[in-house]
């Protein structure tokens, strides 16, 4: 899949502003929320989807742009800035762009497989740092179960992210086309 | 959903399933202790035992009971509450983390030296 908006135009810049809005008010909504199953690391992810919307409609520049900024925007909103939720949101958000941002190289693959990686990706990082933050490896217990959770919570965010770059207009190819 | 989107999903499935003897394994003997490690101090607290621990976590501080066999973390002042809302624990390799604290509690699993046995 290639990127319908060059990374430089305007447009991109008014597209990747408008993401990390969005972005950022997903995350704020929630983190206001509990996750249904409390299992450290694992939520929905609802803020992946402006990064992989990024990802698809510009690139991984513009990807790596709102992942970093809709964390700190979170943070700061949440208050969470600097400690350890902030530590495993941002090791989190940037491990899931990285492997999200391989994974778009790749060409048999939709936003559906970049976002299972990147939401596996994600929890990976996350009990990673949790492990660093308790200094035992007992988050990694977790690790199997969390793992399934991503598994579903990507399929959800990755299918969602397919019909909104399909059916949405003011993200479709047509809008970069123009 | 393309091909290489299966062989992805494929991947994490068989990577969590791969993770799974992992938890068996560190679990290890003595199935009726509980473990709870803290940013300073490790806790053995026998699980037939009622006790009421408060663990100085990160940020703040974890109060941990063990009762009915079972171990719970009965409040905390981290932000989520993904501890508390864990429940209760009592199977042996099982978990409960509180990461923002630095706190895990598990059940059985090899001594990492603990500072102190509570009887």
């Amino acid at each position: 899949m290639r990127p319908t908006l060059s990374s430089g135009s305007a447009r991109a810049v008014a597209v990747v502003a408008m993401l990390v809005a969005v972005g950022a008010i997903l995350g704020i909504v929630e983190t206001a929320f509990a996750p249904a199953i409390p299992v450290p690391g694992v939520r929905l992810g609802l803020a992946n989807l402006a990064v992989v919307l990024a990802l698809a409609l510009v690139g991984r520049g513009a990807a790596l742009r709102v992942t970093l900024l809709r964390v700190l925007v979170v943070a700061l909103a949440t208050g969470s800035l600097g400690g350890p939720a902030f530590a495993m949101a941002l090791a989190g958000a940037l491990c899931s762009w990285a492997v999200m941002a391989w994974l778009s190289s790749l060409r048999s693959l939709s936003v559906i497989g970049w976002s299972v990686g990147g939401a596996a990706a994600h929890v990976a990082a996350q009990l990673a740092v949790a492990s660093l933050l308790t200094g035992t490896a007992v988050p990694l217990l977790l690790a199997p179960f969390s793992l399934l959770l991503a598994l579903g919570c990507g399929l959800v965010i990755g299918y969602s992210s397919h019909l909104l770059l399909s059916r949405l207009p003011l993200v479709s190819a047509e809008f970069g086309a123009r | 959903m393309t091909r290489g989107d299966r062989i992805v999903v494929a991947l994490v499935a068989a990577l969590a399933l791969a993770a799974w003897p992992l938890a068996g394994m560190a679990s290890g003997h003595d199935a009726a202790v509980a473990v709870i490690t803290g940013p300073r101090a490790t806790y053995r607290v026998p699980l037939d035992a009622t006790r009421r621990l408060d663990v100085r976590g990160l940020e703040s501080t974890v109060t941990i009971v063990v009762e009915h066999g079972s171990v719970r973390v009965a409040d905390s002042g981290c932000r989520d509450r993904l501890c508390v809302r864990s429940g209760a624990i009592s199977a042996a390799g099982s978990a409960i983390v509180c990461a923002p604290n630095g706190v895990t509690v598990r059940i059985g699993g090899r001594a990492d030296a603990p500072d102190a046995l509570i009887r």
